[in-house]
């Protein structure tokens, strides 16, 4: 039986005056991956700040529904409590907070949300450090403060870390291997896999087709001028990687 | 100006120099009065408030009855309660002279020409102020190569419930050749958040040559308190004189620190930080005097400010025609929390000799959007992440402090 995580219907939404999505439609059950890809400016990462409530955009119109609650309504905060999370494209540097207090001031959040007790800090340190092992940011790493001094590959690892430290029931990977050497993309994406477990799901966009070929995703979808120009499975990924966008977007 | 300048009948009326001095700094006050807009040092700063009020000079009847607040660290403790010094709850270390001041002044007429010595009163009307009552304070004297490893401890504890006190300091810091310490001076109150007091300080401190001090001040005043404090610094060859401030209470304060690096090698670090949310103007005014070569002076000062408060930095590094290879630094930070929130800075740079390090920067801006978001989408709630990221537009002054005891207490003073 198939459970709707995400349901998006028909959802139109601006930055100031300009219309970035138009008419975009989705829904993702439980345990699934979707890919979406499309080129650049299509507003994808537009997509995805909408989806965690970043201020500065408008919704029009259309709705967003996250586990058949109206996700829209809420703080980015209150839907990172409902399980959404968002590895970001541009990771943002915050000096002065160790990437530590960052993370266990977030797990805690979660943790009281779900009624759940605060983490021993000891235990979490510990924990933090065992994850961070999987994506190769040491002990030195963590206690830096977040993002700061980080190679972009590093920014990208440490996402993927704070995902798993999160563990979400649902992620969206906003270009989560761009600027990665083959070896990082193999740690993130080896990381993504081991969060794949059939309840969990994920939105994966990406402009190419390389991460794809790592964590296979359940569906693919195109996206151009703000909305879904087509669906398919994982062989539409190739596809679009040897023929480009130019003819989808044709197509629309 | 009745109600800062009283006939009043203090110890050591018997002592000529000390009536000169009370004479004078009575005289200066008369002519210079409460200082307003007009006065340049005080263009920012608007303490018109203290002509308003009445107020009744701090005397040993005013004794309060509460307990000593504790402190997150070992301690020598000197205590003044409602501006009277409390030797019963004070813990003095062995082997250090810690007297209070009239005693020096009528026992150790030796130790007369350091008061006052590098304060032009008329520069300085508080100060002025402070001499007319010249009385109150403590004398700490360290030996020629003495380390004082406790840091020693000024507490100022006030309450007034009823009066509007004036409590008026005068502290007297002398450490010899070599010498060592580490001073705190807190100031906080008791009860009453409305009370109404004034707490005019001079600490006038001497270093030695090759003598460290360090010194950390917080300023935890009632919300309708006003506070004015000189620290007027007096350094020798290879001196060290470390300081950060955190002001975080008072209605209208002022943390001013003028050092003046006599001598070869001399080296000075001003710090501080404020944090203010409601409607009180923090000051902090440096004036640092490079006069000889190869001196050395320090300054990072950062704010945060929010609701109508209002911050205030003016700077100043001289550097004296004789002082060649000087090195002067000073950068000035604030958060503006609100847009009813104000920062004025005014740097200022005198420079006369050549071949010098010298820089001033400042900047101001609001809380970053992208980082708040950043951090509500891992699940943090807005006002945690403020908080966060508030805490963390202070760490790199705090962290500066290098005791991680007293880092600690600063930083949690901070928040
Ligand atoms: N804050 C903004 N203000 C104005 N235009 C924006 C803003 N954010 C995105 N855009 C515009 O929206 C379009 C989509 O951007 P984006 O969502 O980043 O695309 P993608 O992630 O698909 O590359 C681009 O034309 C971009 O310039
Ligand atoms: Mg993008």
């Amino acid at each position: 039986m198939t459970t709707p995580i995400l349901e998006i219907e028909d959802l139109y939404a601006r930055v100031g005056d300009k219309e970035i999505i138009k008419g975009f439609n989705l829904t993702i059950n439980k345990g699934e991956i979707h890919a979406i890809m499309g080129p650049n400016g299509a507003g994808k990462s537009t997509l995805s700040n909408i989806l965690c409530g970043k201020p500065g955009y408008e919704v029009t119109s259309g709705s967003v529904r996250f586990k058949g609650k109206d996700l829209l309504v809420m703080s980015p905060e209150e839907r990172a409590c409902e399980g959404i999370f968002l590895a970001m494209q541009y990771p943002v540097e915050i000096p002065g907070v160790p990437v530590t207090t960052f993370l266990k001031h977030a797990v805690n959040a979660i943790r009281k949300h779900r009624g759940q007790a605060e983490l021993d800090t000891m235990d979490f340190i510990k924990m933090v450090r065992e994850e961070g092992k999987k994506f190769k940011l040491d002990a030195e790493m963590i206690k830096r403060a977040v993002n700061v001094g980080f190679s972009g590959g590093e920014k990208k690892r440490l996402e993927a870390l704070q995902m798993a430290v999160l563990k979400p029931d649902f992620a969206i990977l906003d270009e989560a291997d761009s600027g990665l050497d083959i070896d990082a993309l193999k740690i993130v994406a080896e990381g993504i896999n081991s969060l794949r477990d059939g309840r969990r799901s994920m939105l994966i966009i990406t402009h190419f087709q390389r991460l794809l070929n790592h964590v296979v995703p359940d569906f693919v979808h195109v996206y151009a001028d703000g909305h879904i120009v087509k669906s398919g499975g994982k062989e539409l990924a190739v596809e679009l990687e040897e023929k480009g966008y130019a003819e989808f977007e044709r197509e629309k | 100006m009745a109600g800062l300048l009283q006939q009043v009948s203090l110890p050591g009326e018997e002592i000529p120099w000390l009536n000169e001095i009370r004479r004078r700094g009575r005289m200066v006050f008369e002519a210079t009065g409460i200082p307003t807009a007009k006065t340049e040092a005080w263009k920012y700063t608007k303490p018109r408030e203290l002509g308003g009020d009445d107020f009744v000079l701090a005397l040993p009847s005013n004794n309060l009855d509460a307990s000593i607040p504790n402190l997150a660290f070992d301690s020598y403790r000197i205590c003044f309660e409602n501006g009277i010094f409390n030797p019963r709850q004070s813990i003095l270390p062995q082997g250090v002279e810690v007297l209070p001041l009239i005693e020096v002044i009528m026992f150790h007429p030796e130790y007369r020409t350091l008061i006052n010595a590098n304060i032009q009163l008329e520069r300085f009307p508080f100060a002025a102020l402070n001499s007319a009552y010249l009385n109150e304070g403590v004398f700490i004297h360290i030996d020629s190569k003495v380390e004082i490893k406790k840091p020693l401890t000024i507490l100022y504890h006030t309450d007034n419930k009823n009066q509007n006190l004036l409590c008026n300091l005068h502290n007297l810091i002398l450490l010899d050749e070599q010498a060592s310490a580490k001073l705190i001076e807190y100031h906080c109150y008791k009860g009453e958040l409305k009370s109404r007091y004034f707490v005019n300080v001079v600490n006038e401190i001497y270093l030695r040559r090759g003598a460290f001090l360090k010194h950390y001040k917080v300023q935890d005043e009632a919300f309708k308190s006003n506070h004015i404090a000189l620290n007027c610094v007096d350094e020798a060859s290879n001196a060290v004189y470390q300081a950060f401030c955190l002001q975080k209470g008072a209605n209208i304060a002022r943390n001013e620190t003028h050092v003046l690096l006599k001598e070869e090698g001399a080296f000075a670090e001003i710090n501080g930080a404020y944090v203010m949310n409601g409607w009180a103007t923090l000051d902090t005014t440096t004036d640092i005097e490079h006069l000889a070569p190869n001196t050395i002076s320090h300054q990072l000062v950062k704010g945060v400010i929010g609701g109508d408060a209002k911050g205030v930095f003016q700077g100043k590094i001289h550097i004296a025609p004789l002082a060649i290879k000087t090195e002067g630094t000073q950068l000035h930070k604030a958060l503006l929390l609100s847009d009813t929130a104000e920062v004025d800075v005014k740097p200022e740079l005198e420079i006369f000799a050549d071949d010098v390090k010298c820089s001033h920067g400042a900047a101001s801006g609001e809380l970053d959007e992208d980082k708040l978001f950043y951090m509500r989408s891992r699940g943090i709630k807005e006002e945690e992440a403020r908080r966060l990221l508030i805490d963390a537009y202070l760490e790199d002054v705090i962290s500066k402090i290098e005791d991680e005891k007293i880092a600690s207490w600063i930083r949690l003073m901070a928040k």
